[in-house]
């Protein structure tokens, strides 16, 4: 027998995923509306423990370990001649240090600040690829085995969370403010947020248009941060079925399910690493601005 | 006036009208949302491919910052998916 070529594979391909859809359509039909169904339960927090320990604490928790283990691992075992994992890291910080600190603040800013710019980008890189490995976290929709009750797989992710992202940028914000007083002086810092050129009576509208723009920043950096990574996986539920879950029409979730899949690869390679070196090189260029005179 | 009275019977007859317009908030604004966005991401990338053809030496650099511009515009059409959330579920 011969082999396919690559055009009948992909018609064959087609042919099952469109002939499935319709055969799955034929044998199930539609059972209407779901009302039962609320995909904002996929977000809701349950408090697990006392002290509000929900889900998304687990998640933050599990970042940092992540973060500090894996880090500190490699630290510690440094070799002359690295493997793969030491050269994987080594380029990651490298990219850190060149890419996100040395960019956008100068030497000794960057020598100084490029822990905490670093650390920002490993915790919230480690935080987004967590939000797309399935754990056995949601028991709004549990799964009954016998009389036991398992939580099902999920994907979830803190920073899907406004308060994470939040907490974290305000975090920045309060920290580049405090950089960049302490640097210039009180009334040096607040004068550097007008642009130089602008003389005179322009400078008090200019300085509140700067306040503002100061105070959008908190929210800027993070709903960004946040959206991205709320609508990826809100893509990756209803084209993984909840869109057949939701209008009761099973066919529904085969078709949209390769959709699914390409959302799944775009936020793996590219929304998870992008948003995180984002944040980190948004930091960079604040903390930088801070202690520029005026820019 | 007469327009009002025209479209009051229709509102009253059905009693989910409210959630109806929410939904319709939702889509036509995150819809709208994604037009600015979409135009800005392809004007990104647009001039880098310009960019590049032009100085292909300058490719690293350019590679950065368009990853950051691109990212900076993207967000945007999420601002736009957020405040429809909003619009929808208060």
């Amino acid at each position: 027998m011969r082999s396919l070529s690559r055009k009948q594979i992909l018609l064959l391909a087609a042919a099952v995923w469109l002939g499935g859809a319709v055969l799955i359509y034929a044998a199930t039909g539609s059972s209407g509306k779901n009302e039962e169904f609320q995909p904002t339960g996929e977000f809701k927090l349950e408090e697990w423990l006392p002290l509000g320990f929900n889900r998304a604490v687990l998640y933050l928790l599990l970042a940092a370990l992540l973060t500090i283990v894996t880090m500190v691992y490699i630290a510690k075992r440094m070799a002359d001649r690295p493997n793969r994992v030491q050269t994987a890291v080594e380029t990651v910080f490298v990219f850190m240090r060149d890419q996100i600190a040395g960019a956008n603040l100068d030497r000794d800013m960057a020598r100084k600040w490029f822990p905490f710019v670093g650390a920002l980008f490993l915790f919230i890189w480690f935080n987004n690829m967590l939000g797309y490995i399935p754990l056995p976290v949601n028991d709004h929709e549990p799964i009954s085995i016998g009389s036991l009750e398992l939580p099902s797989f999920a994907i979830y992710a803190a920073t899907a969370n406004i308060s994470i992202p939040l907490a974290l940028s305000l975090m920045v914000w309060i920290t580049y403010h405090i950089v960049g007083i302490r640097r210039q002086g009180l009334g040096k810092y607040f004068a550097s947020w007008v642009p130089a050129g602008v003389e005179g009576f322009a400078r008090g509208p200019i300085f509140l248009i700067e306040v503002i723009s100061h105070f959008v920043r908190t929210i800027s950096l993070s709903v960004r941060l946040f959206a991205n990574i709320l609508a990826g996986h809100l893509l990756i539920l209803f084209m993984a079925g909840g869109l057949g879950v939701i209008l009761g029409v099973a066919a529904l979730g085969w078709f949209t399910l390769p959709a699914a899949v390409l959302f799944f690869l775009f936020e793996v390679g590219l929304v998870a690493t992008l948003q995180a070196f984002i944040f980190a090189t948004l930091t960079a260029i604040y903390l930088g601005g801070a202690v520029a005179a005026e820019h | 006036m007469d327009l009002l009275a025209l479209f009051l019977p229709l509102a009253q007859t059905s009693g989910d009208v409210e959630s109806g317009l929410k939904a319709i908030a939702l889509g036509v604004g995150a819809g709208l949302g994604t037009i600015g966005p979409g135009i800005g991401v392809g004007y990104i990338f647009g001039k880098v491919i310009e960019s590049v053809t032009r100085q292909p030496e300058m490719r690293d650099e350019i590679t950065s910052i368009q990853w950051l511009g691109f990212a900076l515009t993207e967000a945007i059409v999420f601002y736009a998916f957020i405040f429809g959330l909003i619009a929808f579920f208060l």
